[in-house]
């Protein structure tokens, strides 16, 4: 464990310099916080049809967004679309309004969307898809901006995108690792980049705030390596060396050496002993045929425990992370109703997706 | 056959006779061929009635499986993730004969691939988009299977309808006809003896 914490620098730790603005940042995200929908909101939204809930969102936050875009898109597309642009610019206007280490947290929290983006990208030019396809499919709330991305799909093929990000963190893994073939494995290494990267970032949690932080990064790494290795053992997936260079490191409580061992009855037998088993002793059945309700108790557990804390530490980088979460999480369950609604989903279905904290 | 066209004649009767013998065992033929592709069809229907309620069910199955991939994950990830595949599934077309009929048999490779072969990275993954994937890699195998089945059924049907045309053809016009004219030659051939008999009558008459 100790290996992940401090890190070697990264190309982006010019950033953590500058003086700290969490009063006026966490001032800011509380004003913000205010505008997110209520929690009494999804219940109505549930009672409600498309296009019930399509004036209702354009009647909210979203109203910018979804003007912009109607042009381009309709539908649960343009709904989709428009939470997306949101979320992008809502990330954006948070590195905004922040300084110096909240900044620098924050856009080292928003990279997965630059790794998702790469992910899209590679995975983009090795189908062939077409640029206008690869452009629908970005979500630029990261460092790399709208701007950048398009010149990225415009290009003609991976190699010259990676010499493109010769600038950036995730240069050396791309060159030296890509070879248009293997890109599951550049994905896993990528995501395994970003939560080593961010543990490295965080460094060894001294104050409560930064404890706090790396607890709910662990939660999520713990969250998403059990996640992973129930589907590795559905799948049949036994060998160690096959689901170890899986795991991401850092997890809070689960040993995934240990539990990657293990057959499949043990395996689940061990986490009767972990802090999760409350959380998805629900949806445990001997014989799992789908593993969808586990994820979305994991989710839920995750994300509650994140948000549980979120009072301690008021002015810190709790209190932002706490919105970036909320924020996310509206965003989802809007597209949860929206998509599941449209595809005539059952209710029960679409209410048990939804993560309401 | 019009019957005016037929010179009625011994060597056509001949003709005729023979050509009627051949249409009979024609007929014989074609129709125990029509009732053994009616078997085979039967056969396979039944298999195609099985696989087409699987196909349905594996459909509904695929499409409630994306509709919740994206509704969880957005349309954006599961396109994103679709983007990845490495490798289509590869269809190998070949045949066999079902009563000199030949029905198509389909080999496919590369549609149902393990989880860590299919392209995309599995951390940056969940299980809706897994399911989604094995839901659709059964869906594909499915249609494979009832594409062979329907088109088989599609190709015993018109062999069928063609020989029971040609049975009917044979039964009800061909064979009629010629008995017809073999009846029409015959009674022709009758109509000369007797007038040859009656001419010669005739003629001794006269020399007595």
């Amino acid at each position: 464990m100790d290996k992940i914490w401090g890190k070697k620098p990264r190309k982006s730790d010019k950033k953590k310099k500058g003086t700290s603005n969490y009063a006026y940042a966490v001032t800011r995200v509380r004003a913000m916080k205010s505008k997110l929908l209520p929690k009494e909101t999804y219940p109505r939204l549930m009672n409600m049809g498309i296009d019930e809930i399509t004036r209702f969102i354009q009647e909210s936050e979203y109203k910018n967004d979804i003007d912009e875009l109607a042009m381009k898109y309709s539908g649960a597309d343009l709904a989709e679309h428009a939470l997306n642009r949101n979320l992008a610019l809502t990330y954006a206007k948070l590195l905004l309004i922040t300084a110096g280490e909240p900044n620098y947290l924050i856009s080292e929290y928003l990279r997965r969307y630059d790794i998702w983006n790469i992910k899209t990208l590679l995975r983009g030019k090795q189908y062939n898809a077409s640029e206008e396809e690869i452009l629908e499919t970005l979500i630029s709330a990261g460092e790399l901006t709208y701007t950048t991305l398009s010149e990225l799909a415009a290009m003609e093929s991976y190699e010259e995108i990676i010499e493109a990000l010769n600038e950036t963190d995730y240069y050396p893994l791309l060159q030296e690792e890509y070879d248009g073939t293997n890109l599951a494995y550049i994905e896993n290494e990528l995501d395994k980049m970003y939560y080593s990267g961010l543990f490295g970032v965080i460094g060894k949690p001294r104050s409560k705030d930064r404890k706090l932080f790396a607890r709910f990064i662990k939660l999520e790494v713990d969250a998403k390596n059990m996640g992973t290795l129930f589907r590795l053992k559905k799948a049949g997936v036994e060998q160690l060396d096959e689901i170890m260079p899986l795991m991401i490191e850092g997890g809070l409580e689960l040993n995934t050496e240990k539990l990657a061992s293990l057959p499949y009855e043990e395996f689940v037998e061990a986490l009767r002993k972990t802090r999760y088993w409350d959380a998805i002793s629900g949806v445990m059945v001997p014989d799992m045929d789908s593993l969808t309700g586990l994820e979305c108790r994991l989710l839920k557990f995750s994300l509650e425990s994140a948000t549980t804390y979120s009072h301690v530490s008021p002015i810190s980088i709790v209190p932002i992370m706490d919105y970036i979460i909320y924020k996310n999480n509206e965003v989802n369950n809007l597209r949860i109703i929206f998509r599941g609604k449209e595809a005539g989903l059952e209710d029960e279905l679409i209410k048990d997706q939804l993560v309401v904290i | 056959m019009v019957l005016q066209d037929v010179k009625p004649t011994r060597s056509e009767l001949i003709n005729l006779k023979r050509r009627i013998k051949l249409s009979e065992s024609g007929h014989k033929l074609l129709k125990m061929k029509r009732d053994g592709l009616i078997l085979e069809f039967f056969k396979i229907l039944n298999e195609a009635r099985n696989v087409r309620t699987e196909l349905d069910a594996a459909f509904v199955l695929a499409t409630d499986k994306i509709n919740l991939a994206s509704a969880v994950n957005g349309v954006v990830a599961v396109k994103s993730t679709a983007f990845s595949t490495k490798e289509n599934p590869e269809i190998e077309l070949s045949g066999h004969n079902i009563m000199g009929v030949f029905v198509p048999k389909i080999n496919s490779t590369g549609v149902r691939k393990p989880l860590y072969e299919r392209g995309y990275g599995i951390i940056g993954t969940n299980a809706y988009i897994d399911e989604t994937a094995d839901a659709f890699e059964d869906l594909v195998e499915k249609i494979i299977t009832a594409a062979e089945l329907e088109t088989t059924m599609k190709r015993l049907l018109n062999e069928i309808e063609k020989t029971k045309r040609r049975v009917n053809a044979l039964e009800f016009k061909v064979i009629p006809e010629l008995i017809d004219t073999m009846k029409f030659i015959r009674f022709a051939l009758e109509e000369v003896e007797r007038e040859s008999t009656f001419r010669l009558k005739r003629v001794k008459a006269r020399q007595q």
